[in-house]
């Protein structure tokens, strides 16, 4: 039944009543199928829920009990009709899949979106306006409908690239989670199996289950019969579902299977817990609540001013529309997409993929960073890190590669404790891996016996060889009680008849067994001390929070123990004690070598982390110090109760800077002074925490208005994962509910990647506000032509769909070009972003944009404009309050300043070649905003001007695009564009220099000043 | 203390003891400086840009390149005249247009114009420009001095067509306006002068500061309804004939070297 599938494992259940006794493959598990009769589960999706333990009272119940409750027997199981009945009622055994937004749905959030709304606005006036004109007067020109047809097109297409974009993103994670197939629960034929549902055991049997699928600690835990904890995840006597078991065998009653399991209630209420909006979406939202609100503000204000002037209310719609077509960066949340996926995709390079395209920026803004132990800060794998032999303690290399081990390995000492390690180990190297580097062979066996077993083969080369050279005659294999493991050998050398016993175990019972102890090779009868010596780097080991193993051995004399003597370890026909002590070896999950530097790195970039973990508190604290979470010269208040032989009552809190939280202590806190303890402490460590009360401290980092980026694996992470501003989850090691629940994917499972996405996400944030302040320019040259017009008469300067020329065609690659810009300075230096005061758009970046740049911006355009009027024949006096005249169809002889007369085609192609000058002088000066916007403090010349060849790139363009339209397309009428003449292309030259020249000085203000009066208004 | 003209001091007046009133005013004093800056730099351009200017011919003339035609009495919205013989009320405005519009031709402000040689080109050198007079008499009925009513009262009503003035503009041939009714032949129409012959003794012209009281060549045409025809509306068409550096076809410009334009008359 373990081998099956859970959804076939379900059916095969309602079918057979009597399946209970199946023995799986290798017989190491065995289980009573017996149906689960539990009342429907309160499913309360309200995340206060998920803050109490699991709901699960079975494991505190006998027997006999449970019997009653689910009304079944132990010995012959649920009749079928039962099981269908209860299958009917309950459902298949399987989790029910998370439910996804509708495509449909999706794609219309991105049509009202943003601003989606004020187009669709402006397209709606547009057909509005048509409709009257077209009631006044059929023969009514159909430009109105053509406008709104634009701008309807325009907010489809940018709709349907937003959306693209996002499925594209989708599509990664969708790829990813197939190499990962959901079914890899279930390991056939090899030595784990899954538990398939939530099951309480009956009758164990030297029982081991690896729950890291549940809470992400990769620690076999031991199982029996006995109701040990009131804590469902902590009782020994509950086997849960997706869980492997991992040794021994246990026969046990379901009572729960598919979404009730435990795993299936985290999993559900995990998608119950909202998802927060994004920091960057929060920002982009208010930066367009702002230019929303200019937009429509300065759009009412005109009309009424307009409508006040006398203009026709049809005439005055127009205006509004024009406006709002000017103020709206149409192209601008098409461009911040695009950046951020390819910031998304340089993440993936380096191992971070991330789901959803706004964490990219989250991680950028994180303050804080929650993180997982076991295999996010460490290697996830156990390692020899010290040795103890010859009184002294040797330190093991336990990098990723093991290569250098430099202890001294001369001592006689060093000879016997390896063959120790090497013989007592009954762990294997799967065959077939002889190309594969040591430290990534697979093994057969526990985490200690595969460290010890790399360790050896590193140092001595093939231990199987070694292995077969003593052949085992007899061994006891590790257990509980025995808490030792020993194994007989005959030894390597053909002239030594003897037999070598060796011993490993717990060292307080290895020592008891022994009488002598080696030095330098030599033995020597144990005293009081050595004893000590032994007590004291036993104690020191054990205070690195690492596992500490005492090895020991015994040569059976030849002449009790002949080559022909059969050992039998149940009645254990040979000695046990007086044995030969020879060293100590602990081991540690050790932390990857890349951790130290990278919290480092943490730390200066004002990122707090916090570790997060289930171990114990001294592994935890060992693990925190050795990667720098808790630096090297700060301590814990127990730290300096201990230096100052004080008790922790009378340390004063203000000396620590440190502090180690159990998951008991943590139960104890209100959440007043879990604030306390978050804010007084900068390194904080929780050890021995369980999964919900990652949730709970998740929550309190956030109401201290931080960012919190929580790494996790476990199914029971995921609400944390969830709940965080940034969830990450791990590629390797993590479940699948912890991937879905999650934001971003680690696909090394390694910490240091979390930083390169730090600073990613940094990189972008500044480069977007680049791209908004260089976007949100020229809005105003576009903006001021509309406003003159109006007041002052001109022929209208630039045309509503040239505007959109602009927005959608000559600054789309500029602005996506400005996301290659490098970091001005090191931007893994300064502090994460206060997510309510250091603002997307802020106000010196909207003022500097709109009141200085932008209003040169429009000054230089409209030379432009007035130099193509003035040159044609209408000097800049003749044109002011023109427009009436201008604009009227049956005035076919418009006098210009030279007493030339005017047909209104000829005045209309004008008017265009107007647009056309308008447009190139907006684009020749968005060339110089575009160099400007590089920097935002340091000079262009300190940043390089050829550095990012992308903004060349983006120059390019627009001055190919802007070519093409007025040189390629300037005979479609329909574009109102036409063949501007060569020199007009350089009128606006000067502004540009000039806003060049302008924008230095502002950061050398900025740079000289740094905190004056111009620094606080002037830099964005 | 640090001298208070250093620009620390000045970009760091939230040091001095009023803080914000004076982070404020100063904000309004850099936008009035800034403001008056780029005010100052704007209309230097815009100076220098009208330094390049000559004051008597536009720099450039590409975007009109042949003259548009143009119908008076002005059209109120469309081309579209519409009158009813027994109420004078119903043409004054047209009336009064064509009187207002004729005021520049009249036989006193002419006084002073040059007779010149019919026939040829006139192209002057300068400093002085003389322009031609243009006899009223030669529209005939529409002239407005026998029939101040310009034929409104009886009938057959005047339309002036006048070529847009263009600088330079050197017409070749023998350029003349040719006007034919539309569709039905509801009417007869008579052209003045006599077969709408511009004279070329009018080009080129040079320009308003140049070319001071310049007269440019009108045509008249008189519509004659026939006294058969039932329907008192016809639709003129009007074009540029007979020059071939003149052109009467566009597609998009309705008005260029054409114009069209509908009488309506009621009883």
């Amino acid at each position: 039944m373990a081998q099956k599938t859970p959804e076939i494992y379900s059916v095969e259940l309602s079918g057979t009543e009597d399946v209970g006794k199946t023995d799986t493959g290798d017989g190491k598990e065995k289980y009573r199928g017996l149906k689960d009769k539990r009342l429907e589960l309160k499913k309360n999706h309200q995340k206060e829920e998920l803050k109490k333990e699991v709901d699960l009272e079975d494991h505190k119940l006998s027997i006999k009990e449970l019997e009653r409750k689910y009304g079944t027997n132990i010995v012959t199981g649920l009749s079928s009709t039962q099981a269908a009945e209860l299958l009917a009622r309950n459902g298949p055994n399987a989790l029910t899949p998370p439910k996804e937004t509708p495509e449909i749905v999706k794609f219309l959030k991105q049509m009202v979106g943003g601003f989606s709304i004020l187009l669709w606005i402006g397209a709606i006036l547009c057909w509005i306006a048509y409709g009257i004109q077209y009631f006044n007067d059929k023969s009514s020109s159909l430009d109105s409908v053509y406008l709104g047809c634009v701008l309807a097109l325009v907010v489809i297409l940018t709709g349907i690239f937003a959306y693209y974009q996002e499925a594209k993103s989708t599509n990664i994670m969708a790829s990813f989670s197939k190499m990962i197939p959901q079914q890899a629960l279930v390991i056939r034929d090899s030595e784990k199996k899954t538990i398939p549902a939530d099951i309480r055991l009956l009758s164990t049997q030297g029982c081991k289950v690896d729950n890291s699928s549940l809470t992400g600690e990769s620690e076999p835990q031991s199982r029996s019969c006995e109701f040990t904890h009131d804590n469902p995840l902590e009782t020994k006597n509950i086997g849960f579902y997706s869980t492997t078991c991992l040794e021994g065998t246990a026969t046990g009653m379901v009572i729960n299977t598919g979404d009730r399991t435990i795993i299936g209630q985290i999993a559900s209420l995990a998608s119950g817990v909202g998802h927060e909006k994004t920091p960057i979406a929060i920002e982009i939202e208010h930066f367009v609540h702002i230019v929303a609100g200019v937009a429509v503000s300065i759009g009412i204000l005109f009309f009424i001013i307009a409508v006040s002037m006398k203009y026709y209310v049809l005439d005055s719609i127009i205006f509004l529309i024009g406006i709002i077509v000017a103020n709206v960066p149409e192209g601008l949340l098409a461009t911040v997409t695009v950046t951020l996926s390819l910031t998304a995709k340089r993440m993936a390079k380096k191992n971070c993929l991330v789901k959803n395209l706004e964490a990219v920026e989250t991680l950028g803004s994180t303050s804080i960073i929650c993180s997982d132990k076991t295999g996010t800060l460490t290697q996830n794998r156990m390692t020899v890190a010290h040795l103890w032999f010859d009184n002294q303690i040797f330190v093991a290399d336990t990098s990723e590669d093991h290569s250098n081990q430099v202890f001294d390995q001369s001592s006689g000492t060093w000879a016997s404790l390896s063959k120790i390690i090497t013989l007592c180990n009954r762990a294997e190297f799967r065959p077939g891996q002889e190309s594969v580097p040591i430290m990534k062979k697979v093994v057969v066996g526990d985490a200690s016996e595969t460290a010890l077993l790399k360790f050896s083969e590193v140092i001595l080369g093939d231990v199987m060889e070694i292995r077969k050279r003593n052949r085992k005659v007899a061994e006891i294999p590790f257990n509980s009680t025995n808490k030792f493991q020993l194994s007989i050998h005959e030894t390597d050398d053909p002239s030594d008849k003897r037999f070598l016993m060796v011993m490993k175990g717990a060292p307080e019972r290895v020592l008891e067994k022994c009488s002598t102890i080696m030095v330098n090779g030599q033995e020597q009868p144990l005293d009081d001390s050595t004893a000590e010596a032994f007590h004291t780097a036993y104690m020191e080991l054990g205070g690195l929070g690492e596992r500490v193993l005492g090895f020991c051995h015994l040569y059976l004399p030849a002449d009790k123990f002949p080559e022909t003597y059969s050992f039998d370890v149940d009645t254990v026909n040979f000695p046990t004690s007086n044995l030969c002590f020879v060293g100590l070896l602990s081991m540690i999950d050790p932390p990857r070598s890349t951790v130290p530097d990278a919290v480092t790195k943490c730390r200066s970039a004002g990122i707090k982390v916090i570790m997060v973990t289930g171990d114990h508190p001294i592994t935890a604290k060992a693990i925190a110090k050795s990667v720098g979470i808790i630096s090297a010269n700060s301590e814990t208040v127990e730290d300096i109760a201990k230096r100052l032989n004080i008790p922790v009552e009378q340390v004063s809190k203000r000396d620590a800077k440190a502090a180690v939280v159990t998951g008991m202590e943590l139960k104890d806190m209100s959440p007043e002074q879990l604030d306390e303890l978050l804010t007084d402490y900068s390194e904080i460590v929780f050890a021995r925490t369980s999964p919900q009360q990652k949730l709970i401290i998740v929550e309190g980092c956030q109401r201290q208005d931080a960012v919190v980026a929580v790494t996790g694996d476990g199914v029971n992470d995921s609400p944390a994962l969830k709940k965080a501003d940034i969830g990450i989850a791990m590629g390797i090691a993590g479940s699948d509910a912890a991937k879905n629940a999650a934001d971003m994917v680690l696909l090394d499972d390694n910490f240091a990647s979390i930083v390169t996405g730090v600073e990613e996400g940094r990189l972008i944030f500044d480069n977007l506000k680049k791209t908004i302040a260089y976007t949100l320019t020229k809005n105003i040259a576009e903006l001021c032509p509309f406003l003159i017009y109006i007041i002052a008469g001109l022929p209208l300067p630039i045309g509503t769909i040239t505007i959109l020329f602009i927005d959608l065609g000559t600054d789309i690659i500029p602005s996506i070009a400005l996301a290659y810009e490098k970091a001005e300075s090191d931007i893994m230096n300064r502090k994460p972003r206060h997510k309510k005061k250091d603002r997307l758009v802020n106000a010196p970046l909207a003022i500097y944009s709109y009141l200085h740049i932008g209003l040169m911006q429009a000054l230089g355009a409209f030379v432009v404009y007035f130099t193509v009027y003035a040159q044609e024949g209408f000097r800049p006096s003749a044109l002011i309050n023109l427009r009436v005249e201008w604009e009227k169809d049956s005035v076919n002889d418009l006098e210009d300043s030279y007493g030339q007369e005017w047909t209104q085609y000829q005045r209309k192609y004008l008017e265009w070649t107007g647009y056309t000058a308008f447009f190139v002088g907006i684009m020749i000066q968005q060339i110089a905003d575009l160099i400007i916007r590089k920097t935002r403090r340091n000079s262009i010349f300190q940043q390089g001007l050829f550095r990012n060849k992308v903004i060349w790139v983006g120059i390019a363009s627009q001055i190919i695009i802007a070519l093409i339209l007025s040189y390629g397309l300037g005979s479609v009428s329909a574009l109102n564009f036409t063949m501007l003449r060569p020199q007009y292309w350089f009128v606006a030259v000067p502004h540009a220099i000039l806003i060049w020249v302008y924008d230095e000085v502002r950061k050398l203000f900025i740079r000289l000043y740094p905190g004056s009066w111009w620094d606080k208004n002037m830099y964005y | 203390m640090k001298c208070p003209l250093t620009p620390n001091s000045w970009l760091n007046p939230s040091r001095g003891k009023r803080g914000q009133p004076l982070s404020s005013s100063l904000i309004l004093l850099f936008y009035l400086v800034f403001y008056g800056f780029l005010a100052a730099l704007f209309s230097f351009t815009m100076w220098a840009m009208l330094q390049t200017l000559n004051d008597e011919v536009p720099k450039y003339r590409d975007q009109i390149p042949s003259p548009g035609l143009m119908v008076f009495p002005k059209p109120v919205t469309a081309l579209d005249y519409s009158f009813r013989v027994s109420d004078p009320e119903s043409y004054r405005g047209y009336v009064d247009d064509l009187t207002k519009f004729l005021k520049s031709y009249d036989l006193e402000e002419q006084k002073n114009l040059t007779a010149c040689p019919d026939g040829a080109l006139r192209e002057q050198k300068g400093p002085t420009y003389t322009a031609c007079q243009f006899p009223v008499v030669s529209l005939k009925g529409c002239s407005g001095v026998e029939d101040p009513e310009f034929g409104y009262s009886t009938g057959n009503p005047c339309i002036l067509v006048k070529m847009n003035r263009i600088i330079g503009l050197k017409p070749q041939g023998k350029p003349r306006i040719n006007c034919i009714s539309k569709g039905e032949k509801t009417a007869t129409l008579s052209t003045y002068p006599s077969n709408g012959t511009i004279d070329l003794k009018y080009f080129p012209y040079y320009g308003k500061k140049l070319h001071v009281r310049y007269l440019q060549p009108l045509v008249a045409v008189q519509v004659a309804f026939n006294t058969t025809s039932t329907g008192k509306e016809v639709t003129v068409e009007c074009k540029i004939d007979g020059s071939p550096n003149l052109r009467n076809q566009d597609d998009r410009d309705k008005f260029l070297g054409r114009v069209v334009f509908k009488i309506t008359m009621h009883a």
